[in-house]
């Protein structure tokens, strides 16, 4: 919102600089978002002169020489003059030897083709007037010659371009940061004068509304007082549309308003001095001399001032006369119902409407104004009638006419009355240093809320308790605490006083998710991978290729922004995935890349958010070494994976990861998975799709890695380890190969063999440890057959084993595996 | 036998150190101490020497053995040596860069996380976490949100269709919609409710607004809030904690301000700036960089706390903003590309 300081200067006082002005706004919780000067800059030597005589310069034809005359003092001057308006007889600004023009244009005495020149005469942009330069700034009205510059140029000006805080419509007009400043350094504000006689002559109401120019207006209805709480309408006779006086022009137009007509610049100052809007109606114009205020029909329609035709909806309020609509409340009129240069008869309408339904209309229609703007963050219906007042002095003043009743007023019948109890202790308490009762007093009463009473409290050390009364613009206060921010405002916040932090033990851990993203953070990071950081919100297409096409309905938002930014994601791959592609698209080498972050898993039409850790293994594509290392493979990334699953106490040991069939996303028959919704985790890995890779322009393989958590299973943690006895004799090692189907996982091999190997060794000792040492497949073996070559290592607790225990138990192991199983014993 | 013995062990101090392989050792040694060798044939001679020579000659046999035996230690200890330097190759050139990838890098959000949490746990605040999808309530009810401010408004927050289920995000009020949270003040609510006083977190967390992408705009961004709830916290506190933070991230010259503002959950509220004079490409004297204020009591109220008994303050900014101000990144879209000219810059 802007804000002229010349005009601020009507209500208020203020001797400080633009500077300390600004810093008072600021302090008083305005953000001051730009400030400009408008008008003359102060300008030395620069005077009032009439040209007397003007004459061709004899060595150039575009100029002339001008003798101009400055008044008694400095008398005669000859100035040679570029401009096509230097005639005789005007009277125009010079610059004499000496000044100092903006730009830093300084003035001599000077031979121009050979012809001395005393001066130069300006224009309008030559004395930081605007941008006009096509000729002398002709002075009006026949000022002093000799008078200073500042004497007859209109003063400069300075405006405040502001944010007001949601919470203080108040300040939407000049009068309330008047007040504000006003308050912050300390004087009086003067509120403009009222002069209206029928003031007093107001009605109560629709009932018994004295007779005067019924032919004008008969009556005003209000259908929908729930939207509006207050509707007047004053009337003036024989009023002329003309323009506005030029002072109301400089203001408005300082203040980024287009000065239209005397009328619609009445209703616009008023608004912008007071925050209350106005419509001024051409009486002729109301169709059935009615008013109504209520909702629109559906289909209705109306075409506003700015000529496009609106469609309108029953939530929508209207001022309407017999027939139609004649303005869409608070918002815009239509064009043909307002004042034209004929109208003589006005209806003011000075309303107030209620905020919801204004910005609901607004927001529908895309159609606001300054009016609307004021009326969505509210308006004082308790000093809406002082506005019209007011509009109506100045309309007298600037278009003539004459009020007439009657006087129409609907609503804003409930009185306005709040009063506050606060003491100085309970404002010490909540700021923590201590303001002197006397000066918390007088920031509340410098702001106008009136202390009515000041009691001792129980504890009289701890100060007084005030009865604050509260003006009906405030209606932001309305409790003890809401008065603490004004003393502190009042006080400056600036000077808060320091202090130390005082800091008791901590009171927690941090968050399960938070001390897990922070552990695999780590532990990637010194894999030398890069952690990423990429968008929640993914295209649609990406969305279906990880979740399928049966998920991606339920990760739609209702009201995406930006088409590509559409579904919540399910996976951190697709993002690691456009990140490699953008490196190698500007070419960086890149192959390790990972991401924290929540996804989001489908499960039975719910998702689950899930905190989640993913990585990409790539070929580092255009990296050239002086030596080649093994490139990352599947079991890479499973070794990853479960690192990243440990840290969360999932133990793949205990749940191992099968073959991902049908896995979106991911390469059959190359890719892995383990867990699930159901069991509050789920971990990925494997080689991406190829197919999908080449689609998105991602060249070179990729593996990936994802695990992820419900947060809550998170949270349940992991129980407290406990230590278990371990055998300090030695091993006894055999191995075993056996043959078995191509297709056979070796995890299920083993788990026969574990279980029949255990079986074997009874309660004698212990089978410590089985593992995979050799996968062969080929000549030798038999076509889809494999060989799988285990290391069985056997310990007892209690004493070295003997060949012969070790051999029979051997023996057993095999004999059993030959016998219940279809694999072979390789020799 | 002397003679004998000192000839042998002078053979094989000439012949030990020229031998160069483990075969060539195992003849050499073989030669000595082997079935044939020298030393075997003179303890096999033992038995010729008059009784009363024996111990003296045992002696000198003995003697001689432990010397051969230095020799072979010795021999085979530089074979070894040998084989070892053969295998690890001639000496290599230190300088090559190595092949392997590395080092992996923090991404700078989570260096300034981080920081920012290390300097405020060392005032007792932890770090709490919470879904980004929200319910209303959380994201808006309990946040003094009136039921018609434009941060509800469909234009500003992303909002899911009613027919949208998260299994694991329970809406607290029947019928209440699902949204992506605005500010990580919804975290407040749940630790509030959650919990009692005393608290003291810090919630940093990706926050999610309607927005065009530009140079300082993103649809998700991330920020960082405190909240502090306990007996008699004032103004005062808050502004110390302030002081603090960026006093510890920026250095002691570091000064904050307060400009009185307005936000639904505090009363009184406030702008923070900073003072910026040190920071990188800043040429204002304050920069803006975020919002606090006492904890509004209908906020306790919303979560059961006796706000005649509890007070509180609250503190949130952008970590993109703070870590823009930090580096000197001048566009916000470079946290979101990942280019790895990007990411290498701010390596440990």
């Amino acid at each position: 919102m802007k804000i002229s300081l010349n005009w601020l200067r009507d209500y208020v006082q203020l001797d400080a600089s633009v500077d300390e002005i600004c810093r008072a706004i600021t302090f008083l919780g305005f953000e001051v978002e730009g400030v400009a000067a408008t008008g003359a800059p102060p300008l030395d030597h620069v005077v009032v002169g009439e040209i007397l005589t003007r004459a061709k310069h004899p060595n150039a034809d575009k100029l002339s020489v001008c003798t101009v005359d400055i008044g008694a003092a400095d008398g005669m001057k000859t100035i040679v003059c570029g401009a096509h308006n230097c005639d005789a007889g005007r009277r125009v600004l010079v610059a004499l030897p000496g000044a100092v023009l903006p730009g830093d244009f300084q003035i001599k005495q000077s031979k121009i083709r050979g012809q001395l020149s005393d001066g130069m005469m300006c224009s309008p942009d030559e004395i930081g007037m605007g941008s006009d330069h096509s000729g002398l700034l002709l002075l009006e009205g026949n000022p002093a010659l000799g008078a200073p510059a500042s004497e007859v140029l209109p003063p400069g000006d300075t405006v405040f371009d502001l944010e007001i805080t949601p919470n203080r419509p108040d300040c939407q007009s000049h009068l309330g940061i008047a007040r504000e400043l006003a308050a912050w350094f300390g004087v009086e504000l003067r509120y403009p004068e009222i002069r209206f006689a029928g003031a007093a002559a107001e009605s109560a109401g629709n009932d018994g509304v004295p007779e005067g120019r019924r032919d004008l207006l008969d009556s005003v209805q209000v259908d929908a007082s729930e939207d509006c709480p207050l509707y007047t309408a004053h009337l003036l006779t024989g009023v002329k549309i003309g323009p506005s006086p030029a002072w109301m022009r400089e203001r408005l137009a300082a203040v980024g308003l287009r000065p239209i007509n005397n009328v619609v610049d009445v209703g616009n100052y008023v608004m912008l001095e007071t925050g209350q809007p106005l419509h001024a109606f051409d009486a002729r114009k109301l169709g059935g001399k009615r008013i109504v205020v209520r909702r629109a029909v559906d289909g209705e329609t109306i075409t506003t001032l700015d000529g496009k035709p609106r469609t309108l909806s029953s939530r929508m309020l209207v001022i309407a006369d017999a027939s139609r609509p004649v303005v869409i409340a608070g918002i815009m009129g239509s064009g043909d119902s307002g004042v034209d240069d004929d109208t003589t008869d006005l209806v003011l309408e000075c309303a107030v409407f209620n905020r919801q339904s204004i910005r609901a209309t607004s927001r529908k229609l895309a159609l606001g104004s300054e009016s609307s703007y004021r009326f969505e963050r509210g308006v004082d219906s308790h000093g809406a009638l002082e506005a019209a007042w007011r509009a109506i002095d100045l309309l007298v003043e600037t278009a003539g006419g004459r009020p007439v009743g009657p006087v129409f007023k609907v609503g804003g019948d409930v009185p306005w009355e709040r009063e506050i109890v606060v003491t100085h202790d309970y404002i010490t308490e909540r700021i923590g240093f201590d303001i002197p009762a006397e000066k918390m007093r007088a920031a509340f009463e410098s702001l106008e809320l009136i202390v009515t009473r000041e009691e001792p409290t129980a504890h009289p050390a701890r100060g007084p308790a005030w009865t604050v009364r509260i003006p009906s613009w405030r209606d932001d206060l309305d409790r003890p605490i809401d008065l603490v921010e004004e003393v502190l405002r009042l006080h400056g916040t600036e000077k808060i006083p320091a202090t130390v932090v005082t800091s008791p033990g901590l009171v927690g851990d941090d968050d399960p998710v938070v001390l897990y993203n922070r552990r695999v953070t780590d532990y990637l990071v010194g894999h030398d991978f890069h952690e990423c950081v990429n968008y929640t919100l993914r295209p649609a297409k990406e969305s279906a290729a990880w979740a399928g096409p049966a998920a991606v309905a339920g990760l739609s938002l209702a009201n995406p922004f930006v088409e590509d930014q559409s579904h919540l994601r399910s996976t951190l791959v697709g993002g690691l995935l456009e990140s490699l592609r953008l490196n190698q698209s500007r070419g960086v080498a890149v192959s390790r890349l990972c991401e924290t972050g929540r996804i989001f898993i489908e499960r039975d039409g719910q998702n689950f958010e899930c905190a989640a850790v993913a990585f990409l293994l790539a070929e580092p594509v255009g990296e050239r070494a002086w030596r080649l290392r093994e490139p990352a493979d599947f079991y890479t990334a499973k070794h990853h994976v479960a690192a990243l699953a440990a840290a969360a106490g999932i133990e793949f040991a205990r749940q191992p990861m099968v073959a991902a069939t049908g896995a979106e996303g991911w390469q059959e028959g190359h890719a892995a998975a383990a867990g699930g919704v159901a069991q509050g985790w789920l971990a990925r890995c494997g080689l991406l799709n190829l197919g999908l890779l080449r689609q998105w322009g991602v060249q070179g393989r990729v593996y990936a890695g994802q695990f992820a958590i419900l947060p809550e299973q998170l949270a349940r943690g992991a129980g407290r380890r406990r230590f278990s006895d371990f055998s300090l004799f030695p091993a006894a090692l055999r191995d075993l190969a056996v043959v078995v189907d191509a297709g056979t996982p070796a995890a299920e091999v083993r788990k026969t063999l574990a279980r029949i190997a255990r079986d074997a060794a009874g309660n004698a000792f212990a089978l410590e440890s089985l593992t995979v040492f050799d996968v062969y497949q080929g000549e030798g073996l038999p076509e889809g057959k494999k060989s799988l070559a285990f290391a069985l290592v056997f310990r007892s607790a209690d004493r070295t084993l003997t060949d012969e225990e070790i051999n029979q138990t051997f023996q057993k192991i095999q004999d059993e595996l030959t016998r219940t199983t279809a694999y072979q014993i390789r020799k | 036998m002397q003679d004998q013995l000192s000839a042998l062990l002078s053979k094989a101090t000439v012949e030990l150190p020229a031998v160069k392989t483990r075969p060539e050792f195992e003849a050499a040694k073989a030669r000595y101490v082997g079935p044939h060798g020298d030393l075997t044939g003179c303890m096999k001679q033992m038995g010729a020497v008059p009784k009363e020579e024996r111990p003296a000659v045992g002696r000198m046999i003995n003697e001689t053995k432990a010397a051969l035996q230095a020799q072979f230690d010795a021999a085979l200890a530089r074979i070894a040596d040998a084989e070892l330097a053969a295998q690890i190759g001639p000496p290599i050139d230190v300088t090559l860069p190595s092949p392997d990838v590395g080092p992996g890098t923090f991404h700078p959000l989570t260096l300034v996380r981080e920081e920012m949490c290390r300097i405020l746990r060392k005032v007792g605040f932890t770090v709490a976490d919470g879904p980004e999808v929200e319910t209303e309530y959380y994201c808006f009810d309990a946040l003094n949100t009136p039921p018609d401010h434009p941060a509800r408004d469909e234009k500003d927050t992303f909002y899911f269709p009613a027919s949208a289920r998260f299994g694991n995000i329970a809406p607290r009020n029947p019928g209440e919609r699902y949204l992506l949270r605005t500010h990580t003040s919804s975290v407040q609510i749940r630790t509030m409710l959650g919990g009692s006083p005393p608290i003291r977190i810090v919630s940093p967390g990706r926050v999610y607004r309607r927005d065009t992408t530009d140079a300082t705009h993103s649809a998700n961004f991330h920020q960082l809030e405190c909240l502090y709830v306990d007996r008699n916290v004032t103004v005062r506190d808050l502004k110390a904690l302030l002081d603090y933070i960026f006093a510890s991230l920026l250095g002691p010259e570091t000064r904050t301000r307060f400009r009185p503002h307005y936000f639904g959950y505090t009363e009184p509220s406030f702008e923070v700036d900073l003072s910026a004079r040190h920071l990188p490409k800043v040429k204002k004297e304050w920069i803006e960089i975020g919002g606090c204020g006492i904890v509004d009591p209908t906020v306790f109220e919303a979560v059961g706390y006796d706000p005649e008994i509890w007070s509180g303050y609250a503190f949130g900014m952008g970590l993109e903003r703070l870590a823009m101000l930090l580096y000197g990144i001048d566009d916000i879209r470079y946290f979101y590309q990942n280019d790895l000219h990007f990411l290498r810059q701010f390596a440990s």
